[in-house]
């Protein structure tokens, strides 16, 4: 395991300034009018302690309407700035988000395939989906939240050193307390809320695991032991959200010694002020009524603590990515013909684990050639060496003279598997993901070459049916299908084809088989023979053995040949009295 | 007693603790601006030092109290929410898994995931939603006293025009709310699609198509920031009116109290604590709100874990055992199940039988019947001579035990696996029948190695060796399986073949499968075609005798 790059802080810093400093001028206006709502916020403390002013000095009640219509106002501007600034807020953060993301999945995409591998699928899975969504939830939530509770409270406290810097002094009693507070919580939530989410992740996984498999569970009569481990896992979840909670409250119970520290010191600094004239009554309950105002923004800035915490390792986790070089894009170098030639390839996914040797191919253009041999023969890792998606540790591997490395993948040589992916969204989508510029005749002629046209013309929208998670459901011979349209779509010189008709079941290999000879007609094909009548009618059949050829040439004569091909064919066919 | 009544009564101690507490809390919380004006009036406005180290003090005594019950009361009630969650959650499980089935019925494996997390949760939530509804009335009572003790007039007015602001802030909340729903379910939309063209990566790469799926998540991406920067737009526009909503509120309040204040009916204190009071007021007011809205999510909760928990099980209770010894005679007569029509079929004991259905329906729809995982609309079933309805489904899995070709594997080695329904002696037998044992020698950890994320680490022939290996080494006297063999290469398919025949030796086995290695090794075929029984004999001479036959199983 080799996970993926994750950034240092300071090079996640300097991207984030750097996508900063291209909204600057938005950066600057958000900023402005947020400053200027928090601003008119902060005049209603000053405005009631004139009020008290006004009372404590006898004046008569008519001389309160200016500071009341001054309050109104104040409350229009703030409501409108306040909005103004929140909404630049958000195209700030969420601009910057979206670019971010954007590049990540660009680079993601285009990572090599053994490169993701080595990191386990899981890594780059967690990343686009985990990390993206716990960066976006904190840009959309904790950003505006955190630019106006901090303005709040910066402001807020020039307010008390405008009033009198010795309430800005009695104020910052608090701070120690609080400073001290968040180090004691954030070494300790960080750590425990990571346990936390692991822990729902498995109880989420336990539960697909269990339900998913609910009628494997009944027949093995395993019905105890599964509802044991869901209650196993679920104990887990409540046992740290429990101790989460206590960590929680022991928390905001320092921030209440904090509050009641800064608020008596507030409160004792108006006595003695007072009490010298060196400020009004009304003076002292603006700077009580400040403070007291803070505890809410306070509250709210600390508690996001942990939350720009967890969102920091995950920006890190999505820079690590997004910051990797581009891929040189291969220049359009285009094959002469559809030929297919490797020298001495030799592959070892671990190191001294070797799983191919001395393998050579030579097959001509438009070509049919079958591989064939038990699992674990090494017939997939040739597979995926010739199309180009992993790099063989030793030889070359050429496509019409041509390095398969120096050819975009897919452009000269493609790739299907028994791994089927429907992409989740309209089937015309799906298709036009091999030939963008597809028009709607070519996808249909794509889809009646495979024998799909009829199927995806049925379904409830014809070919703008949304399909995959959370669509229509399509069978595994219609998904097969699907992926061989896609090949035909793409059209590349060379198909190789790897068991994609393997998961089926046997009715529907038959009529992926036959999808399959249409869509490789044509083309020169490798083809990983998983039932034996696929090798019979290939061109020529390459038998392989614990990672190397053992016999090649057309079916016919590897049958009378005696050889090992022939015995496999026997076992085969004994099971098929002629 | 529904779900979210029971939840309560389950940990009602619990509850009716943090209920108190948070009552106290919020009261608390109400008597700081209190506190804060007495300051002002009986210290500030006199300059006497003891009355204000009195007020100091007693400050301190109302921020002791209010931290600690508020740390005990959310202590308490996330207990009790967190518990009566895990109860349902593991009650729902055991309702899955009940043998008599039907909570699936319906439902994707997902979504009764999801009944199980997020809704245990949300109904659980309700032991946290009663005592913060406690709480919030707390805190409101204790406000209305102490500003109705101030003054009468002031007191009604903000008690009487608080709700309103707050009424005024929700309906223009809700219809922005409204307005943007559509918004905010477009903007999860990009990482959705990002999800999905990462899990198609290998297709992607097999095409060349990476220049495309990004050029689509490019779109995707703006169009979802254009909707999330409308909703966002809309909610800080509800954000603006409700500030300003709040401070007309207190200049109101200042209005009132000021003039009161001039007139001198109340102090300069009260004034202070007047304002301060109107501005605590709008907190337990929208916790009041919250509490309303949390009750709803839970109800709606609750509904959807109750539909699960009475959803109707599949098959009648039935509670006969089978006679010991079970022989393994099967007998299946005039049954009409879905594609089937009038079946008649029966398997001697100790035979092993291949069954060829064209239609992959009639397969399953006989499976079912076989399996008793579901019972026929007529005709009956019998083992032994005992029909299957009048037994007990969980007595039917000691001796019936279907392999689904679609079964799946557990996270857990993959000896943990094999051995899950097993006789221990079992084991290596069936490892090397079904050529699981080659499997196991090809991963790092041999059968110790763990299977993660459902086995998706293994190649589709290898779980159905894997999965079939569990099916032998469970030993059942009646053993149903299903395309065992689908994925497994031809050569190691005639291996397997030959070791189900020799494993299952003397015991009742039946095989639907079209493949000929495996009926090849079968005792008796029959042939399903138009979901009756229209040929039956030996492999060999079906092949020779019968075309369509010869069609549907070499090709």
């Amino acid at each position: 395991m080799e996970l993926l790059p994750t950034a240092e802080p300071g090079r996640v810093r300097a991207v984030v300034a750097g996508l900063l400093r291209a909204r600057r001028w938005l950066a600057v206006a958000a900023f402005g009018v947020l400053v200027g709502a928090t601003a008119a916020g902060l005049l209603t403390a000053p405005l009631l302690g004139h009020v008290v002013d006004l009372v404590a000095g006898g004046r008569p009640p008519s001389a309160l309407t200016t500071p009341v219509v001054l309050l109104v106002l104040i409350a229009v501007v703030q409501g409108v700035l306040t909005a103004y600034g929140v909404g630049m807020v958000a195209r700030l953060g969420e601009g910057m988000l979206a670019e971010l993301r954007e590049r990540f999945v660009e680079r993601a995409l285009r990572l090599p395939l053994d490169r993701v591998e080595r990191a386990g699928s899981g890594d780059l899975t967690a990343r686009v989906t985990a990390d993206v969504s716990i960066v976006a939830e904190a840009v959309r939530r904790a950003l505006p939240q955190l630019a106006r509770s901090g303005l709040t409270i910066g402001l807020t406290l020039v307010g008390l050193a405008v009033l009198d810097w010795r309430f800005f002094v009695a104020a910052l009693l608090a701070v120690p307390i609080q400073v001290h507070t968040v180090r004691w919580y954030v070494g300790r939530a960080i750590p425990l809320y990571a346990r936390q989410r692991v822990a729902v992740g498995a109880q989420q996984q336990q539960l697909l695991d269990t339900v998913g498999g609910a009628a494997t569970v009944r027949a093995f009569r395993l019905g105890d032991r599964h509802v044991g481990l869901v209650a196993a896992r679920s104990e887990e979840t409540v046992s740290l959200a429990l101790r989460a909670i206590r960590l929680m409250t022991r928390f905001y119970g320092r921030l209440n010694v904090a509050e009641y520290v800064g608020l008596s010191a507030v409160l004792i600094a108006g006595f003695l002020l007072v009490r010298a004239d060196a400020v009004t009554i009304g003076t002292a309950t603006a700077a009580a009524l400040y403070f007291h105002n803070l505890f809410t923004p306070i509250n709210i800035a600390l508690a996001l603590a942990d939350d720009a915490q967890v969102a920091a390792a995950g920006l890190a986790r999505l820079v690590g990515v997004a910051d990797l070089p581009a891929p040189s894009a291969p220049e359009a170098s285009v094959p002469v013909d559809g030929s297919v030639k490797a020298v001495d390839l030799g592959h070892s996914y671990v190191a001294g684990h070797v799983v191919l040797s001395g393998v050579d191919l030579d097959i001509s253009p438009g070509e049919r050639v079958a591989l064939v041999g038990a699992s674990g023969a090494g017939k997939s890792t040739v597979a995926k060496l010739v199309a180009g998606v992993h790099h063989p540790t030793r030889g070359t591997v050429t496509i019409g003279g041509t390095p398969v490395d120096e050819l975009a993948t897919g452009r000269a040589v493609a790739l299907v598997t028994q791994e089927v992916h429907v992409f989740a969204g309209r089937l015309d989508d799906d298709l036009r993901l091999a030939r963008p510029s597809a028009l709607l005749e070519d996808l249909r002629a794509a889809l009646d070459t495979v024998g799909a046209l009829e199927w995806a013309e049925a379904l409830p929208d014809g070919l703008a049916t949304v399909v995959g998670e959370g669509g229509h459901k399509l069978t595994a011979t219609q998904a097969q299908q699907l992926a061989l349209a896609r090949l035909v779509l793409a059209d590349p010189p060379v198909a190789v084809l790897d068991e994609a008709t393997a998961e089926a079941g046997s009715a529907g290999a038959r009529v992926l088989e036959e999808a399959a000879a249409r869509a490789l007609s044509g083309r020169t094909a490798l083809v990983v023979a998983h039932r034996l009548t696929q090798a019979a009618t290939a061109d020529r059949v390459i038998v392989m053995d614990a990672g190397r050829i053992v016999e090649a040439g057309p079916h016919e004569t590897l049958l009378a040949a005696g050889g090992p091909y022939a015995t496999l064919w026997k076992a085969w066919s004994a099971t098929r009295p002629e | 007693m529904g779900v979210l009544g029971r939840a309560v009564a389950g940990q009602w101690r619990y509850v009716a603790v943090a209920a108190v507490l948070g009552a106290a809390h919020q009261a608390g919380e109400a008597l700081v601006p209190v506190v804060i004006g007495v300051v002002i009036d009986e210290a500030v406005s006199t300059g006497d030092g003891d009355a204000l180290l009195f007020w100091i003090a007693v400050l301190a005594v109302v921020f002791a109290g209010l931290s600690m019950s508020w740390r005990f009361a959310t202590r308490a009630a996330e207990g009790a929410s967190q518990r009566a969650g895990h109860d349902i959650r593991v009650g729902l499980t055991r309702r899955v898994l009940m043998p008599r089935g039907g909570a699936e019925t319906g439902r994707l494996a997902g979504a009764l995931a999801s009944i199980a997390t997020g809704d245990a949760r949300r109904a659980g939530m309700v032991n946290f939603v009663i005592p913060a509804g406690s709480a919030a009335l707390g805190g409101i009572l204790v406000t209305a006293a102490a500003l109705l003790r101030i003054s009468v007039p002031l007191g009604l007015l903000v008690l009487l025009a608080a709700p309103p602001v707050l009424w005024a802030g929700h309906v223009l909340g809700s219809r922005l709310e409204r307005r943007s729903a559509v918004e905010q379910e477009r903007a999860p939309h990009a990482s959705g699609v990002a999800a999905d063209l990462v899990a198609g990566l290998r297709v992607l790469k097999g095409i060349g198509a990476e220049g495309a799926a990004v050029a689509r998540y490019r779109r995707t991406s703006r169009e979802s920031l254009a909707a999330t920067l409308r909703a966002a737009r809309t909610q800080a526009w509800h954000d603006g009116a409700l500030l300003t909503l709040t401070g007309f509120f207190i200049a109101a309040v200042a209005l009132v109290g000021g003039r009161l204040a001039a007139r001198g009916d109340i102090s300069v204190g009260e004034l202070v604590a007047a304002v301060g009071l109107a501005l605590f007021l709008l907190g337990p007011l929208q916790l009041l709100a919250w509490v309303n809205g949390q009750i709803a999510q839970g109800r709606a909760s609750a509904a959807r874990v109750a539909d699960v928990l009475a959803a109707p099980p599949l098959l009648p209770a039935g509670n006969a055992r089978p006679h010991e010894p079970v022989l393994g005679r099967v007998l299946v007569d005039g049954v009409t199940h879905g594609p089937l029509r009038d079946l008649r079929l029966e398997v001697a004991p100790g035979e092993l039988l291949g069954v060829v259905a064209a239609d992959p329906a009639a397969a399953t729809a006989l499976l079912e019947c076989l399996a008793r995982t579901a019972d026929p609309a007529t005709g009956t079933v019998e083992l032994d001579g005992a029909p299957l309805s009048t037994l007990d489904p969980a007595e039917i899995r000691v001796v019936i035990l279907p392999a689904a070709h679609d079964a799946e594997l557990f996270e857990g080695t993959l000896s943990d696996n094999v051995a899950a329904a097993a006789q221990a002696d079992r084991i290596p037998d069936a490892m090397a029948a079904s050529a699981a044992d080659e499997v196991a020698a090809t991963l790092p950890d041999g059968a110790d190695t763990v299977l993660a994320e459902r086995a998706r680490s293994l190649s589709g022939g290898q779980r159905q060796r894997v999965a079939l290996a569990r099916a032998l080494a469970a030993d059942p006297p009646v053993l149903l399986l299903h395309d065992p063999t689908t994925a497994v290469d031809a050569v190691t398919e005639a291996r397997v073949a030959i070791g189900i025949r020799e494993l299952r030796r003397g015991r009742t086995t039946v095989v639907v499968t079209t493949s000929p290695a495996l009926l090849a090794a079968t005792d008796r075929v029959v042939v399903v075609t138009g979901g009756a029984v229209t040929a039956e004999g030996r492999h060999a001479d079906l092949v020779r005798s019968n075309p369509d036959y010869r069609a549907t199983v070499l090709s």
